[in-house]
């Protein structure tokens, strides 16, 4: 799937909720099937700047495309990066470089996912840009 | 009926619905929310009266700043000060204190000199403190504070000596409610040491009578943002021999006597120390904020907070999973930290915010107390003149419904 089919895919589920409680929710349970990520990375190396509970992203390059681990102690941003980190795994460095749709205008996820909020969700897609900004160049 | 009864309704901010409930709000301890008073002051002043404030011999400037001088006088009273000229504009209580943390250590402080702070103040408190003391070779001891909340004065006693210069204690905390007994620390402050005694009144001033003449003490500081003004002014009172004796610590137009080429002599107090154009119609909204507050009466502003922390006490100490930071003295603020163990303070105030309620998450600049609490960060409820029974009633259950969720 591409990163356009992911997001639409992923509209279209945030969409059947009728609030952001129910997103929130819907997040929490994306948090909690997401026990795949060692708590031995949670490491500053890997930490995401600025989010107001802690984030960890861990990239990963494996047959020329790259993929994201992710992790928060928190579980409303633990589901938000879950799904932001599955949007751009196993994406060409390029098509993750090239691709220009803007998370913060595609979901209404409330404050958490605001322009305004320009930290947490904003500096996590800015360091997966970066990442594969630095693989293509 | 009580004053309090009909009181969301001069605040139009409780008009808006916040993702279609109704906005309970309680988080004051960060800022206030403003009446319709205040708003139409500033914005009558914006339309009808606006020019810089002691230039021009004018009719605009003499109408700005009598209402700017005004607010001295208004605030002179609100306190209890014996002149007006005591009262110093700035820009917040931050500003506030790093303007004393300076003019003090520079004109009355040297190496090895001690400064006493306690372990609850907010960073406001601390930091200041700290960059002067590295820059004079200054020594920082802080108070204990016993597991009750309330300060450990045997060991402010066993800290005070000849060398402490400066004792500078919250008044209320902004994280558990605690109001220490100020004019016992005054006491002792006075029989066993020369310091001078500040006190961060940041969320005291809001919330009950002070009287600083009564407290004995010789600063005291605070920000209008909190007590329904708005943001960007603050106030330093301080006792007139201690100002006069002070030096300012920014310079600029009107707060000269005469300049030269090589020297400046400093307009006398207040002025010497604004520096610049000051925050006027801030000042004027402040002035607005103590109409309101003296019209609804300090004693009533006391008491109705009284009420809301007793009914906060009630019903917010045995939620089940909640554990709550709050002073357990018989006399606090209505101010009560909570934490859920193994859930994130910034997911529960995601979900409170689901249900209108607005509070504080993190660690509400107050980092080392929490670090002592071995907790990483709370949510915070704070309550004020225009909170009631029904919005911790609102808080009460959201939580419930929202650690449910989260556990």
């Amino acid at each position: 799937m591409s990163i356009r089919e992911k997001v639409d895919e992923y509209k279209k589920i945030l969409d059947i909720f009728p609030n952001d409680q129910e997103k929130y929710q819907y997040l929490i349970e994306k948090a909690k099937e997401n026990d795949s990520f060692p708590l031995e990375l949670r490491l500053d190396n890997f930490k995401v700047n600025g989010c107001q509970s802690q984030v960890w992203l861990v990239p990963e390059e494996k047959d020329e495309k790259l993929f994201f681990n992710s992790d928060s102690d928190a579980l409303i941003a633990k589901g938000l990066v879950t799904l932001i980190a599955s949007i751009y795994s196993d994406e060409k460095a390029e098509d993750i470089v090239s691709s220009e749709i803007d998370l913060m205008e595609e979901f209404e996820l409330g404050v958490i996912l605001s322009p305004a909020r320009r930290n947490g969700a904003y500096s996590m897609l800015k360091t997966i840009k970066e990442y594969a900004k630095n693989l293509v160049s | 009926m009580s004053k309090f009864s009909d009181i969301k309704k001069d605040f139009p901010i409780f008009e808006r619905d916040i993702n279609g409930k109704k906005l309970t709000y309680l988080d004051s301890g960060a800022t206030s929310q403003k009446p319709n008073s205040v708003i139409d002051k500033m914005n009558d002043i914006y339309k009808f009266n606006n020019a810089n404030v002691h230039r021009g011999t004018y009719v605009l400037s003499s109408e700005t700043t009598s209402e700017y001088e005004s607010v001295r006088y208004k605030l002179q009273s609100f306190l209890n000060a014996s002149e007006s000229d005591e009262i110093i504009f700035t820009k917040g209580t931050t500003e506030a204190l790093n303007f004393l943390a300076n003019s003090i250590a520079n004109k009355f402080m040297g190496e090895g000199d001690e400064i006493i702070l306690s372990e609850i103040e907010h960073h406001a408190n601390i930091i200041p403190w700290q960059m002067v003391a590295e820059k004079y070779k200054l020594t920082i001891n802080y108070v204990k504070v016993n597991d009750d909340f309330s300060l450990d004065l045997d060991d402010l006693s066993s800290k005070l000596s000849s060398k402490t210069k400066v004792v500078s204690i919250v008044g209320e905390s902004n994280l558990s409610g605690m109001l220490p007994d100020i004019k016992e620390i005054n006491n002792l402050v006075r029989s066993n040491s020369d310091a001078l005694l500040i006190i961060d009144g940041a969320q005291l001033v809001p919330h009950r009578k002070v009287d600083v003449q009564d407290l004995g003490i010789d600063f005291l500081v605070f920000s209008g943002h909190k007590m329904l003004g708005p943001t960007g002014i603050g106030v330093v009172w301080g006792k007139k021999e201690l100002l006069n004796s002070l030096d300012p610590v920014y310079g600029g137009g009107d707060m000269i006597e005469e300049v030269h080429y090589d020297k400046a002599t400093w307009a006398p107090v207040p002025h010497k120390f604004e520096a610049g154009t000051p925050p006027y119609v801030e000042a004027i909204g402040l002035g607005a904020a103590v109409d309101y507050l003296e019209n609804l009466g300090m004693s009533e502003v006391e008491k109705h907070s009284d009420e809301l922390r007793e009914y906060g006490r009630k019903v917010l100490l045995d939620i089940d999973g909640v554990n709550v930071i709050h002073a357990e003295q018989d006399i606090a603020g209505c101010t009560f930290g909570m934490y859920v163990d193994g859930v994130h303070a910034a997911d529960l105030s995601l979900m409170l915010d689901t249900h209108g309620v607005a509070v504080r998450a993190g660690h509400h600049c107050v980092q080392p107390f929490h670090r002592k609490l071995g907790i990483d960060a709370t949510i915070r409820s704070t309550a004020y003149i225009y909170n009631d029974k029904e919005d911790i009633d609102t808080l009460k259950s959201a939580l419930i419904s929202s650690v449910e969720i989260l556990r």
